[in-house]
Formats: C-alpha cells, structure tokens, sequence
C-alpha cells in the first residue's frame, strides 16, 4: 500500500486527542488510515502468531524430530517423538554409554508450518489429477460450491416467500413456525440416511443437507427481519388507499429488501458449514472428500491449505455480496447519519 | 390564570368573522362523529381513551385538535383514519360510516413514514398508482404536487438526503395528491424547529386556501392551534371528552403579526384556562411525580441559580 | 464426475421428480451396475481396472463409485447400489438390517493391517491385563482383540474395553487415555506413527483370515445379470496378475495410491498387510470349513460374535451369504 495515497488524519488544533481518544472513540469511525492498517493487522496478527509457534524453538514444540536414531531401537529418521521420550532414552543411553540420539525440537503432526501450508496449497493447484477419473483441485472446489449454490438456491426459493408470508400474516405464523422451531434443532445430518435413500447418491442428498440445514433457520430469521418493518410504513401505504397484495408487495418487500439481504449473507455462510457433513453422505466428492482423505493419512498441511481456500472463497464472496448490496440498496441512510 | 379584565372574551367576534363562520356553518358537512368512544382492554384492565365524542366538520374547514398528553388524540384521528376501531358510536364520512382506512382520508404522521427506498417523486406517485392511475397520469400529478410544496428539485432524491420540514412537506404532498376528503394531521410538526414550524404552518395555510381540502390538524402547540384552525376542539383526559369546540376569533387571512392581536391573546387564555386549569393536574405526566433531592453541593460557587 | 450446474440441476430435478415406486425397481437392462468402493487396498485395487478401461473390454457396464466407508453400506442398504465391497462381518450385518447381499468375490483378506497396538512399555497382549483397551465395539478389530485375547489365554473381562470411532484411535491412544487400541489400516499406521515406541502387539496376520473382504451383491441383481457378474469376477483376476506381476506391480501401486491421494511410496508400505488372494486361495478359501481359512467359518465365528454383542438380535444363514460358483466357474 502506498502510504501517500492515503490521506493523512486532520491534526486536531487545540486539544491534541491522545491516542487512546482516537483509537477506542466509541462508535466513532477511524481515519482510513487506522482502517487499512486495522484489516491489515486483522490477518497479520493470526499468521504472526502462528508464525511464532511454527519457528520459534522456545514457543511451543513440544516434540523432537529425530534426525539420528543413535542406539534407541524404536526411533527411526524423521519420526515424531514426545520431548520426555527423547530426554529418557538419551538418559538411558548416555548411562549405558552406548550412541545417542540426535533430533531437534517440532510441533506435532496436526499444526504444519506456514511455508508447508503454502507449499500445499500452490502444488494442490498445480498438480493435474492422477487418475483419468480424477479432478482438479478447483474441480472439485467447483463441484463444492454447485452443492451450497443448489441447496441455499432451493431453501431460498421456498424459505424466503414462506418467511415474508409468516412475518406478515400471523396466520401463518403460528400454524408454522411451532413446528419449524422443533425442527431446527435436529441435527441436519442425521436425515442423510433418508436422503440418501429417496435422493440416491450424488449430488441429491447433498443439496437437502444443505437444504435442511439453512431452511428452517431461514423461515425464522426471514419472519423476523419482516415483522421489524416499521408499522407506521404499512399504515401510512393502508391511508393511501394501498389494498392488501400491493401491501405485500409494494411495501413490505420493497421495504425489508436491505435487511433481507443481510440475512441472506449471513445464510449463505451457514450453508458452508453444512457442507463438509453433506459432502460425506453418497459419493465422495467435493472439497469434503480432500479434506477428510488428506486428515486420515495426516497430511494436515493439505487440509489447511484447503481450508484456507474455503476460508477466502467465503471472504471474497461476502465482500461482492456486501459491495452488491451497497450499489443495490443506495437509498438507506448511512448508519453513521442521524 | 383568569383572562385579564383588559382582554375581551375570546367569544367576541368581529362582524367579518362571524359572518364567516355562518357561511362555514352551511356549508356541507364533511366529517361527523357521534358519541364516539374507544375501550383499549389490554392485560393491565381496560382504558377508555375516548368517551362520547361530538361534533362535525365542514368542507374546506380547518379543525385542530388539541388537549393534554394521553387524552386520546391519537386515537381518535387513527380512528378517523381507519387505522382503529372504535366501541362505540359513529363516525361518518359524507354520511357514510367509516370502515378501514382508504384514499378519501389521507393522513399525515410526525413520523414522516416516507418510503426510504423510493424516490420523492415516487413517494408522491405511491398513492396514485395504488389507485389505478396510470404511470403516467401519476408522475405528471406527483410533478405538479411537488411544485406546490416547493420540492420540484428534489424529485429524485431519496427521502433520507432530505430534512425534516423537507419530508414532511413531500408527506403532505404525497396525502394531497389522492386528493381526499379530508387531511387527517397528528403532530406532523411536532419534530421541528420553531423556525421551520413557523414556515411550515404558513406554508399549509398556503396550500389549505388553494385547494378544496378539509383538515383535522392535531397539535399540542396553543398558538399553532389558533394561527391554523377555524375552530378548535379541546379534549380532556380520563376518559378523554369534548371540553369545548372554540370558534378563533382571530380573522383571516392569518400572518404572524396576529400573534399579539387582543383576539389572538384572549382565544390562547381560553386554551390555557382550559388546558393547564389551575388546580387539577389531569394530564398523564402529571400522575409521573419526579421526587427532587437536591444533587448540587452546599456552598457550590453557583449555588443560587435561581 | 464432473457434472455442470444445469445437469445437476437436471439430475436432481429428475431425482425429486422419480417416484419411489420407480427407483426402487430392478436396474433397467441399460443401466449400469452400481459397486460402491472405498478406502482399504483391497478394494482401492479396482482401481487398476477402471483406469486400463478392462470392463469395456470385457463387455460388461459397470461404474464404480467411491465413498466412504460406511457411507457406501448405507447407499447399498437404501437400496442405491447392486453391489458394495465390504467385509464379510459387515455383509453380515447389513444383511441382518434388511439390506440382504451375496459375496461372489473374495478380495483379500487383512494380513496385518489390523493390529492391536500397545503403547510403550506393553509388550504383549498379556500386559494389557486389567488396562484399557479402545477400540470401536462391534467391528472387526473388537473381534481381533477378542480372538487375540482368546488365544493368550485371557477373557474379555480382563480388559476395559473404551468404544472410540476406528478412524479417532491414533489420537486416543496418543491421549494417553487408553494403552492400546484396536484398529485398520491407515488408523493403525498412524497409531504407530503418533505414538513413539507404540508397537503392534496382535495383528489379522496372526490370525489370517479372521477378515474377509468381499465383494457383496444384491441377489435381486446376480439373478438378473449373473453373466456381467461373472466377467466383473473375471476382470478381478486380471487385476490380480496384474498387481502380482512385478513387472506392473509398481504401475498398479501407483494407480492406487493416486485413488487414495497419497504418495506410491507411502501407499506400497500399506499394502503388506493386506493379503490379495489369487485365484487358487480363493477358491481353497471359498471350501467350507469351520476355521478362519475358510470363508464360511470366518463368517460363522463374526456372526457368533455379532449376535453375542448384539450388533444383531438372530444368526444369519451363512450359506446363502456365500456364492463360490463365480470364482469356481473361472
Ligand atoms: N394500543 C393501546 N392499548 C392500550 N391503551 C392505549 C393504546 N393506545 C393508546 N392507549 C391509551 O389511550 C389513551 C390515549 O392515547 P393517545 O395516544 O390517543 O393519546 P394522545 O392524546 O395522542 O397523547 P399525546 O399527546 O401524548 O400524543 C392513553 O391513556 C393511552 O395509554
Ligand atoms: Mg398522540
């Protein structure tokens, strides 16, 4: 970032604000400096941390990679050995004068370096598939994102109209949202076995997953945003002559759009958490299927590099979807604006 | 707080006034509310805001409201409005009963209640395309309402780039532009400055005399009340009733000046005497009893403020 | 399966629109038949099949479509699949909840790959006396430690046994919790691998034949198409000189760990301790009998242990379980 792009804070005349004024104002929005920097330092300050862990020896490592086994029968080049272990051996050998082992200090098997988490994610996008059925990482990133797009699509195509309709009409209301309140807390993936069994095993059993598991949470939150519509908007349609479906449609909808919206947002980052269960239901594929294959064989640096990948394709969308939603709802007062 | 003997009664009207409410008299009658009363049941028990009401309205009358806080202003003008139910009684318009809320009775809230996501000029357009009136026909009308609240500029902003005199100017518009039978106006002043109040008020009389409108005006504000109305209905709290229906004696056409004008003065010692008596306490803060302690410290550099 | 967003669409539509009634009908003649496989040498072997494109060449249609383990027991027992690989206990057990099936092939059976694995200092299965012992209750390696315990003289009750999910008992044993587990392939490799100085104290090689892994398939479909079941057979012992073959063993490893996603060098280390039976083994395998050689006594002794820990309520009828003609046939 070039720091001359970046205007420089107004300098307060006459009584210069100490820092911890400027910094933690309640409320009040920072200097688009202090901004960057801040978004900056957000992802800066986990990597750091976990930089620490991975290369510095004092931080954690509390195992030690052998690099000769010296005279203990067990240990073996590269194996992984608890400190303690290592530290008794080399005490029983150095009193039974025999070799001794050498190593140097490491994290377990499950925390990979960041170099080794990059490594796997540029090869993970490089390496052509093995097998002529065989996919590409992004192939089945790919696949993984027509599973949630499917599943969010079809929830939405009901979940959004049922919500609206249950927000406005209390009729509707109760005769649904009892049962849809039960039904949100049973577990999504425990109708795999019945989804599998009427939707087959491919993509079907996947999307209901996702289906079920965004759904009933969508009617709720749906029905609430809508019953947050100012009530003096519907009044004020009603003495301007508005009738009952034009209620509905040209004020309530029209009105909970930008919160609706949110909603969705929100939603839709749900959704990707339901899709690792739904991915292991039927076939394996998909994103799910790198990830619990590269943990059973302990390659855990291609299972943080894939969820990293998950990570920003999350973060990138999110952040259209916000921008998307800034240019469609241009009409809502800044929040910032009294 | 009697009137002061220099006063003349508020009762006393000048010749051009008196003729002028003769002729408002025979005019045809608008609105009629008869013994109208309103019961809330809530878990609390049940209130009676509103208790054998009385009176009419006639065309192109200007009406305002006015009584202490919780004496069921608001309730009648929603009732009018459509917007409530009412227990008993009547209300009439043109003779007709009133059933829900519809064009004929536009009403203007203190709260704006603009839609945020359309602009100005579909704001005013809203009511005209809920009633049938083409595209067309609806933005050539919301143009020409827009003109006559001096808002022709702002047509495609949208209501939260506007202020508050602005968007209460485009609700009035936006009322208007069905051209109902009657304007129904709770406190639609109510948040703004003095300033601009003043403006706004002078500016309604503006439009009132140039279209054929009839309005029921709902204010809490005494010199409001009597620069606006032809007459005023005073309410009084618990349950709420008709105290008095004053015709102002002040003539027209209305300007500031008048404020100081012995009619103007005797017609606000009436509404005070009748509002703040001076010894039952009647409206709802006033069963609100603060308990003062003194918070300041003895011997305080200013101690006395008074 | 690389599928674009409209024939998902499609497909799933198709999916919702097919009434149950139709779907579960036998195949149509035109439809291929279904073999769910998963992650256990073995099975990952067809690999070499699908990938040299030997079941066009045989003329027989067949997809074969991956999974999980567990996942591909219950799409075969929806009704989803013609046949699925697993092991000749839980074809037992899918059977017993409704979903009957046949074994017409024998793969392998484990030959070390299931181990029960001592952590430092237990030696034997004679030092886990009165210790803890994880191992997810009713599956094969449960029946491992049992057969293990038998034979050194011990009862079950000399044990506490911890219930742990088979693919979480490297991270259990490595807790520290427990001080040994029971577990296959690659959960044992990795138990071995977490834990330092861990040792496998018992294995399915000590006892060759305790697991059986088969190739099991609907009745319903064998009556229907018995003669593409017999060149699937046939294409199996194909693979079968192919892997043996150390001429190809090396192409067939690598054609297998690439199934699995792991590098060939760390997949051949795996392969060991499953035995693939060439035909010859399989066929003596296949002869009744009441020990652990013999398929039919494997399957007897699993369904003794399934009834006695309740993973089902009535023996099953072992013979019709077991179809030899496919591989005598050849
Ligand atoms: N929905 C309701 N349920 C129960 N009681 C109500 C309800 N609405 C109003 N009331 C009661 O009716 C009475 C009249 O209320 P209303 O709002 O009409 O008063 P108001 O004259 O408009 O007061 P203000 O000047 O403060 O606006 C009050 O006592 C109030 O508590
Ligand atoms: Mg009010």
């Amino acid at each position: 970032m070039n720091s001359t792009v970046i205007p420089i804070a107004p300098k307060a005349v006459v009584a210069k604000p100490g820092w911890t004024d400027s910094w933690f104002a309640v409320r009040k929005e920072l200097t688009p400096r202090s901004r960057v920097a801040l978004i900056v330092g957000s992802f800066l300050l986990p990597i750091l941390i976990w930089c620490a862990f991975s290369y510095l020896p004092f931080v954690w490592h509390p195992m030690m990679r052998i690099s000769d086994p010296g005279s203990v029968s067990y240990f073996a080049p590269d194996m992984l050995v608890d400190k303690d272990v290592f530290r008794d051996e080399t005490k029983t050998a150095k009193q039974n004068g025999t070799a001794l082992p050498q190593g140097s200090g490491a994290n377990p098997i499950y925390l990979p370096a960041p170099h080794q988490v990059a490594k796997a994610l540029y090869t993970a996008f490089t390496t052509a598939p093995e097998r002529k059925d065989g996919q590409w990482l992004h192939e089945s990133l790919w696949h993984s994102v027509q599973i949630i797009f499917w599943g969010f699509l079809a929830s939405s195509v009901i979940g959004v109209p049922l919500g609206i309709l249950c927000g406005t009409y209390n009729v509707l209301s109760r005769l649904t949202e009892p049962f849809i309140e039960f039904f949100r807390y049973l577990p999504a993936p425990a109708f795999g076995a019945l989804a599998v069994a009427i939707l087959g095993i491919y993509d079907g059993p996947k999307i209901a997953i996702i289906f079920i598991g965004t759904f009933f949470q969508q009617v709720l939150i749906v029905a609430n945003t809508t019953r947050k519509l100012d009530i003096a908007l519907l009044e004020a349609a009603l003495t301007l002559g508005a009738k009952k479906i034009q209620l509905l449609f040209r004020v309530v909808i029209p009105g909970i759009l930008p919160d609706l919206y949110r909603d969705q947002r929100i939603l839709l980052g749900w959704a990707w958490t339901y899709l690792i269960v739904a991915e292991l239901i039927g076939t394996s594929s998909g994103i799910t299927w790198f990830i619990t294959q590269q943990a059973r064989y302990k390659n855990f640096e291609n299972v943080y590099a894939a969820i990293i990948i998950i990570g920003i394709i999350g973060l990138v969308t999110d952040l259209l979807l916000a921008a998307l939603g800034k240019w469609l709802f241009r009409w809502e007062r800044s929040p910032n604006k009294a | 707080m009697n009137n002061p003997p220099s006063l003349p009664s508020h009762l006393l009207q000048s010749a051009a006034v008196r003729d002028r409410f003769t002729r408002l008299k025979q005019r045809e009658v608008i609105l009629e509310v008869k013994h109208l009363g309103k019961q809330f049941t809530s878990a609390q028990g049940t209130v009676t805001a509103l208790k054998d009401i009385n009176f009419k309205t006639h065309r192109r009358e200007f009406v305002c409201v006015i009584g202490p806080s919780g004496c069921g202003k608001s309730t009648l003008i929603r009732i009018l409005a459509g917007l409530e139910s009412y227990t008993s009684g009547e209300a009439l318009l043109d003779g007709e009963p009133i059933v829900g809320a519809c064009a004929q009775r536009g009403m203007v809230f203190q709260g704006y209640t603009l839609f945020p996501w359309l602009t100005v000029k579909k704001n005013v357009m809203f009511g005209l395309e809920m009633n049938d009136h083409s595209k067309t026909t609806a933005e050539r009308e919301a143009l020409q309402w827009l003109e006559l609240v001096g808002l022709s500029k702002f047509a495609d902003a949208y209501p939260h780039q506007l202020s508050g005199g602005m968007k209460q100017r485009v609700a009035i518009a936006r009322a208007l532009a069905n051209q109902p039978r009657i304007l129904l106006m709770d406190e639609p002043f109510g948040a703004l400055d003095a300033q601009t109040r003043a403006k706004m008020q002078s500016h309604l009389l503006e439009i009132w005399k140039n279209i054929d409108i009839t309005i029921l005006f709902i204010t809490h504000d005494l010199d409001e009340a009597i620069f606006l109305a032809d007459r005023i209905l005073v309410l009084k709290a618990h349950p709420g009733e008709v105290q008095e229906l004053i015709e102002v004696p002040v003539p027209r056409p209305r300007n500031f000046m008048q404020i100081t004008s012995p009619e103007f003065l005797a017609t606000k010692a009436r509404l005070e005497a009748l509002i703040h008596p001076p010894k039952v306490e009647d409206d709802d803060e006033a069963q609100i009893r603060p308990h003062m302690i003194r918070m300041a410290r003895v011997g305080d550099d200013v101690e006395d403020v008074e | 399966m690389k599928q674009s967003i409209s024939s998902i669409c499609k497909h799933w539509l198709h999916r919702l629109a097919l009434p149950l009634a139709l779907s579960a009908a036998l195949p149509a003649a035109a439809a291929p038949l279904k073999v769910g496989y998963s992650d256990w040498p073995g099975w990952v072997a067809w690999q070499v099949a699908i990938e040299k494109g030997w079941f066009k060449e045989a003329g027989v249609d067949v997809q074969f479509e991956w999974f999980d383990y567990v996942a591909s027991m219950d799409a075969y027992a929806a009704g989803k699949l013609d046949a699925v690989t697993v092991t000749n206990g839980d074809a037992l057990v899918t059977g017993a909840n409704g979903a009957k099936s046949v074994m017409i092939l024998i793969n392998d059976y484990s030959n070390g790959n299931d181990m029960i694995v001592g952590k430092p200092g237990i030696k034997s299965l004679k030092d886990l006396k009165g210790k803890k012992v994880g191992v997810e209750m009713g599956f094969v390696d449960h029946l491992l430690l049992l057969n293990g315990l038998e034979k050194a003289g011990m009862k079950e009750s000399d044990v506490t046994l911890v219930n742990s999910p088979t693919n979480e008992t490297p991270q259990v044993l490595a807790s520290g919790g427990v001080d040994a587990i029971g577990a296959w392939q690659p959960n044992s490799g990795m138990a071995l691998k977490l834990v330092p100085g861990s040792k496998p104290i018992y294995t399915s090689a000590d006892e060759p034949g305790l697991i059986y892994d088969v190739l099991a398939v609907n009745p319903s479909s064998i009556a229907a198409h018995k003669a593409e079941w017999q060149k699937v057979v046939k294409v199996w012992y194909r693979v079968v000189d192919y892997i043996y073959d150390p001429k190809t063993h090396d192409d067939a490893v690598k054609i297998m760990a690439s199934r699995v996603g792991v590098p060939a060098a760390e997949y051949g280390a795996l392969m060991g301790g499953t035995k693939i039976l060439k035909i010859d083994e399989a066929k003596t395998a296949y002869q009744k009998g009441t020990s652990f050689k013999s398929i039919y006594g494997s399957s007897k002794l699993v369904d003794d242990f399934n009834v006695k820990y309740e993973v089902y309520k009535t023996p099953q009828a072992i013979d019709s379980y077991i179809d030899p003609s496919f591989t005598s046939g050849l």
